[in-house]
């Protein structure tokens, strides 16, 4: 497979236009703001339980992380 | 929700430390990682990294914090600064692809004396935040590195003053030494020779599940993607060769 940099300098095993490399599109909402509430949802944990995000966390601080592949 | 991260990049995304930083609503810098000190018997100067332990990867935001630790009566200036005085200055000099971003400075106080116009103040334990990342150019994740490990020279300019009188500015240059991070890559066909370092983990078991889950949701989605990405493998293969 052919490595090619993209625009922000980025490598990435994968050729430029690949969907995998694609970013957000120009002017797509990136979700709430700060200062608001996030909405409420479900989500199965690791266990496949469910989660109830604002009910679970009890008024406890959270940090919710969208990310593609877990490379930190 | 009280701090949202959002960059313009997949690859780029933030050390999990910042994370914590803005859920607990103050820096903790990591002990461990890269630090160097400077300052006087009055005022304490430390540039530090923070996240990762300091390592450099590519894509990934760590910050580099330059902190000035001012006794009281003592306070540095943010800009602007009416002419004579001096501002509070940082100049991050790294090799190619050391990508500084716009710094994240703390509100600065208003301080009014008489004569002179109206002055924007820090004191106290000031943190200037400057986020930074590494491009493929220094910390490529599809092949080896180059060097283990780099180093930044932070330029810092400051002048500290009291409400009557001002110290002689200083300029100091501080060194750090930060690691390069090495990223394993799972040992599967797709990604064979592309990686830093081919892991010791085999990818092909997850890679099945994810074609199966991918098939079941969407039989036709498959063989078009395959499609797709033959395609523009051939188109960068093309632009390689025409290089």
């Amino acid at each position: 497979m052919v490595v090619e940099r993209d625009h922000h300098g980025f490598d990435a095993p994968a050729p430029l236009g690949h969907p995998g490399r694609a970013g957000l599109p120009e002017g797509h909402s990136t979700g709430p703001e700060i200062g608001q509430r996030l909405p409420e949802f479900t989500l199965p944990s690791a266990d496949g339980n469910p989660v109830d995000y604002h009910a679970d966390r009890a008024g406890r601080k959270s940090v919710v992380v969208f990310y593609r592949s877990a490379v930190w | 929700m009280v701090a949202k991260f959002f960059h313009d990049s997949y690859k780029k995304r933030d050390s999990p430390e910042l994370y914590i930083d803005a859920a607990l609503g103050q820096l903790t810098l990591d002990e461990n990682a890269p630090q160097a000190t400077g300052g006087d018997q009055d005022i304490n100067l430390t540039v530090a990294v923070h996240g990762g332990k300091g390592t450099v990867r590519q894509g990934v935001v760590r910050h580099l914090v330059v902190r000035f630790e001012l006794p009281d009566g003592l306070h540095i200036y943010g800009p602007p600064v009416p002419d004579g005085m001096i501002a509070t200055t940082v100049t991050i000099e790294g090799p190619e692809g050391f990508m500084v971003m716009a710094p994240e400075l703390p509100a600065t106080e208003k301080l009014t004396l008489p004569g002179i116009a109206e002055l924007n103040v820090w004191h106290g334990t000031v943190d200037l935040i400057y986020p930074f990342y590494a491009t493929g150019e220094l910390a490529s994740e599809c092949r080896p590195l180059d060097v283990l490990s780099i180093d930044i020279k932070v330029l810092v300019r400051y002048q500290a003053c009291t409400d009557q009188e001002c110290l002689l500015p200083r300029t100091e240059t501080l060194t750090l030494s930060l690691d390069l991070d090495v990223i394993d890559i799972p040992a599967i066909d797709l990604h064979k020779g592309h990686g830093q370092r081919e892991a010791n983990y085999d990818g092909t078991a997850a890679l099945k599940r994810l074609l199966a889950r991918k098939i079941k949701q969407n039989p036709l989605g498959v063989p078009v993607f395959l499609a797709k990405t033959l395609w523009l493998q051939m188109g960068a293969l093309l632009r390689k060769l025409s290089r």
